[in-house]
């Protein structure tokens, strides 16, 4: 628990009763489950669509706030002259409640590319500025979840407004930001001096369950040149599931569609990537393309920001048409 | 079983009757199943045979021109095989192929929400998977297992029949609502065999076909396409199904294509290597009543 932050402890019901009196100023987003499909992000009207329970959504946060095709601007033509036209902001206000830490933290890192100093994407900014997130903690984090080898944890607030945590039939709300602080304060009871101590062991010993740690170097740069690309990418089918569903990917091609300049994801693994006007592509082969995907998650984006770009939140090995896992990649890359 | 294609695998390596063989073999969590490149004997040790070797490994003879390959196949993955043999994409002297005698493979997504009924969890194509036997393969390991049996009376098309049923601005609504979750990361044409185009319709730009943005116009435009680019083709492996993160019922429309093709021209894709591809043929009795 970081200073200033407020511990609430509160029930199910009351936490709803909240939800639902601010469906009249926020649009609520939230977990939902949907049968035989998996979990995804669905605007929330009925609190009791919302899933509190186990599992990960398919789709990471990160599209409400990077969304997969954005319209940048429109050209039109104005007295025989071209004119650009700006495309309004959406302004509603939202509420992303659900949120597993993991993707939290990836925002975290989106902020340091879209919102670096000079360089700031406006588009990203504003959603993120009319967003309140709102997270869950992890009770049961799966096999393939590995948060606590890159820097995270499954119950990390970094880059939450309030984190809820289940405990027994209740929640124990963290509260970190004031604009959480608006919202949240009348709720429940403030915990004893007896619970916080109670709740700091249980969170150790959850962070002490995950069981899939990896070792991750702090650059790759002996490597760059091995077989071990050749053999690792050998099964890679060349597909965006890892890239879209990864909540920290972030590449993106520009499109030009019907006079509007259209802001699509991209994805390493895809065959046309790098292809160039000139028909030379230097990431012909899926090898070099795969080695990009590991080397920018954590050899460049460490050099550049000091972190890895991957929060461990197991998607790209979840999804994977073929079960390719990066984080065995990492874990076995034969440094020398 | 597997420690017969083990044996095979290396007798073929050994006596250099092929240069690599594709097979599956048990990810390092000990659950999942990757695909397995075995290019000495010792490596034929990694692997494994069962209802979990779900992916069609014949996607990936593609990136071996030239070289003398072994491939492990089930009933669906030799039907893609043939088709590809059909369409020049294949040297049958390059290809050894594996047959694993196959009596069904688990769908992985039902197993996660039906996990009462064992029956269900056996992945849907392999309910109405054509009893007729290829012989196209070099070897055939067989399982000494029972075999299931597909009921007399099931109906592979019924789900489609249904859906046929329904009036269009119904079926025009539905497939909008799954098309909508689409998120064009193309894992459906990247994991299907048939889809071996070097430059595929959605990645054009001069002209762009359709929308690459995910809307409605795009996303509808490239279900639609890939899914009429595999008229004829499709072999009912589900591989698209399985991919597709958003869980999106891919076969139902290649199904229906199916469906159609069988109606119209009595061709059912993937039984025979000899048979011209069912759009590289003309015949007399062909239907033309949409000429008008």
């Amino acid at each position: 628990m970081g200073k200033g932050c407020m511990l609430k402890i509160t029930t199910k019901e009351d936490l709803t009763k909240i939800l639902i009196s601010l469906l009249n100023d926020f649009e609520i987003i939230g977990p939902k489950e949907l049968s035989h499909k998996g979990i995804f992000y669905e605007s929330i009207t009925d609190l009791k669509d919302l899933h509190w329970g186990e599992g990960f959504t398919t789709e990471p946060v990160k599209k409400f706030f990077l969304s997969p095709s954005e319209y940048l601007f429109k050209g039109r033509y104005e007295n025989g002259q071209e004119a650009l036209e700006e495309l309004p902001l959406p302004g509603n206000k939202r509420i992303i409640i659900g949120v597993r830490p993991c993707e939290a933290i990836g925002l975290s890192l989106l902020d340091k590319v879209f919102n670096a100093g000079e360089d700031q994407d406006k588009f990203y900014l504003n959603n993120r500025a009319r967003t309140i997130l709102v997270g869950l903690s992890c009770l049961k984090p799966d096999k393939n979840c590995f948060c606590t080898s890159v820097g995270g944890s499954p119950e990390s607030s970094r880059g939450l407004d309030a984190l809820i945590s289940p405990v027994g039939n209740e929640f124990i709300i963290e509260i970190i930001t004031e604009r959480a602080k608006g919202i949240f304060e009348s709720l429940g009871r403030n915990l004893n001096q007896e619970e916080v101590k109670l709740w700091g062991s249980d969170k150790k010993r959850r962070e002490g369950s995950l069981n899939f740690r990896i070792k991750v170097s702090e650059n790759l740069d002996n490597i760059f040149e091995s077989e071990y690309w050749e053999k690792v990418s050998k099964s890679c089918i060349s597909c965006g599931v890892c890239t879209f569903l990864c909540p920290t990917c972030h590449c993106f091609d520009l499109v030009d569609e019907k006079r509007k300049k259209l802001r699509c994801y991209d994805g390493c693994a895809f065959c046309d990537f790098t292809l160039e006007a000139s028909g030379t592509n230097p990431r012909a082969a899926r090898k070099e393309r795969y080695r990009q995907r590991v080397f920018h998650k954590f050899d460049y984006f460490k050099k550049n920001f000091q972190e890895n770009l991957c929060v461990g939140c197991g998607r790209c090995i979840r999804f994977c048409p073929v079960k390719m896992n990066i984080a065995e990649v990492v874990d076995k890359a034969p440094l020398v | 079983m597997v420690d017969e294609l083990k044996a095979k695998v290396r007798e073929l390596l050994k006596n250099k009757q092929v240069e690599l063989v594709i097979g599956y073999q048990r990810a390092a969590d000990g659950v999942s199943v990757i695909p397995c490149f075995v290019e000495n004997e010792k490596d034929a040790e990694l692997l494994i045979w069962d209802a979990y070797c779900v992916y069609n490994l014949s996607g990936y003879l593609k990136d071996y021109p030239g070289k003398k390959i072994g491939i492990v196949a089930k009933d669906c993955d030799l039907r893609s095989i043939v088709v590809l043999l059909q369409e020049n994409q294949l040297k049958r002297e390059n290809l050894f192929i594996i047959e694993m005698e196959c009596h069904g493979v688990i769908d992985e997504k039902r197993l996660k929400y039906d996990t009462q009924n064992q029956e269900i969890n056996f992945a849907q194509k392999c309910k109405g998977c054509p009893s007729a036997k290829l012989s196209i393969a070099d070897c055939v390991i067989k399982d000494k297992g029972e075999k299931r049996k597909t009921p007399d009376d099931y109906d592979e098309y019924e789900p489609i029949r249904k859906m046929e049923a329904k009036a269009i601005s119904e079926r025009l609504k539905f497939w909008q609502e799954e098309f909508s979750r689409c998120i064009r990361c193309y894992a459906c044409r990247q994991v299907c065999p048939m889809c071996y185009c070097p430059k595929c319709v959605a990645e054009q730009t001069q002209p762009a076909w359709f929308s690459k943005g995910t809307n409605l116009e795009g996303n509808l435009s490239w279900n639609v396409t890939r899914a009429m680019h595999l008229a004829g083709r499709c072999i009912d492996c589900g591989e698209c199904e399985r991919a597709c993160p958003v869980g999106i019922p891919l076969r139902d429309i290649n199904k229906k294509i199916q469906k159609d093709v069988q109606e119209l021209f009595s061709y059912q894709a993937g039984l025979s290597a000899e048979a011209k591809p069912l759009f590289a043929c003309f015949d007399k009795k062909d239907p033309d009543d949409f000429i008008k």
